[in-house]
């Protein structure tokens, strides 16, 4: 059977013919759908700040929660925080899925001495700083998500000043999967227990609520907090890893 | 306070043109992450700490260490 290798030069046009007409048709479909959902679209009619003005008012006797970005993030659109975390979940399962190896990798010996005794004594600090961003994060500005970034960024240290072995020997890949299915977990958890308990998913549990301002306050939000901040920092850590993994891999 | 903002927008716009204008990646890089820098000085400005407190850890730590690993790569490959 004979394989034509060159491709007629008229085909070749129509080809190419067939393609614009196809790009130009798709084209001014989106353009007609996006014609169509503008022209539903009301006049401006200058700022609606009736929502605002409620969340400002009320968030507190609702929620518990004194930062209201943390009472609208995990209470009043949890919903959208679960949405937001299921995202990070499928980029960390792509990119472990394409970059992933199982081998042990050995980078450089790291930095200077002096570069890790003093980031011996630093490391403790920051992991602290993590969990208090995590924990209090319905008190102060902050919440899960920043302070998992925080513990993340201690493997990224971890990975750069002490060899990428030490961080591979210390939490390995399984540790860091078992924490960022806690997260999920922990966060799917609270949900499903609002509609045992509450009737609604992700409703603030209101046996939980203490005096406002203490610690264990404000219902399920720290318990939100802290399963989005491991959930978040070791995915983070993991797609460092997974990206790492590679670079080293010629270095033994 | 708005003689700093002023300031501040200008480094701003400065540090993202710089960004651009480099073809060398790592400076890019050091530029992106000056940019994250005075973004959140911006955002504390404003009095949005959640968003500054996001920006600085993800715009100026955790997204220079990524694109330094990226970078990295490619320079291995680009040796052999």
């Amino acid at each position: 059977m004979e394989i034509p290798t060159e491709t007629q030069p008229e085909v070749e046009i129509l080809n190419k013919l067939m393609k614009k007409a196809l790009v130009s048709f798709v084209l001014a479909g989106v353009a007609f759908a996006l014609y169509r959902s503008f022209a539903l679209m009301p006049a401006y009619q200058g700022l609606n700040l009736g929502l605002s003005n409620y969340i400002i008012e009320s968030g507190l006797k609702d929620t518990g929660s004194l930062n209201l970005i943390t009472a609208v993030l995990y209470d009043y659109r949890a919903f959208d925080s679960l949405g937001e975390s299921t995202v990070i979940f499928g980029a960390v399962s792509g990119i472990v899925l394409i970059l992933s190896r199982k081998m042990l990798p050995v980078s450089s010996k790291g930095l200077s001495f002096i570069v890790k005794r003093t980031l011996g004594i630093m490391t403790p600090f920051i992991a602290l700083f993590g969990l208090y961003i995590m924990s209090h994060g319905h008190l102060t500005p902050g919440g899960g998500f920043q302070g998992g970034v925080i513990l993340a960024a201690i493997s990224i240290i971890f990975s750069i000043v002490y060899g990428s072995a030490f961080d591979y020997r210390r939490y390995s890949p399984q540790t860091k999967t078992a924490l960022e299915t806690g997260g999920a977990l922990t966060f799917l958890g609270l949900g499903l227990a609002g509609i045992l308990m509450e009737g609604a998913f992700l409703q603030n549990l209101g046996f939980l609520t203490a005096e406002t301002g203490t610690l264990i306050s404000a219902g399920s939000i720290p318990y939100i907090n802290i399963g989005v901040g491991f959930k978040v920092g070791a995915g983070l850590a993991i797609i460092f890893y997974s990206m790492i993994q590679k670079t080293f891999e010629e270095d033994f | 306070m708005a003689v700093l903002e002023i300031i501040l927008v200008i480094f701003l716009v400065f540090s993202a043109l710089m960004a651009v204008r480099f073809d060398e990646e790592l400076i890019s890089i050091i530029f992106l992450s000056i940019f994250s820098l005075i973004l959140t000085a911006l955002y504390l400005l404003h009095k949005a700490a959640d968003v500054a407190l996001a920006e600085a850890v993800i715009g100026a730590g955790l997204n220079t260490a990524i694109f330094m690993s990226a970078i990295s790569q490619i320079r291995h490959g680009d040796s052999d």
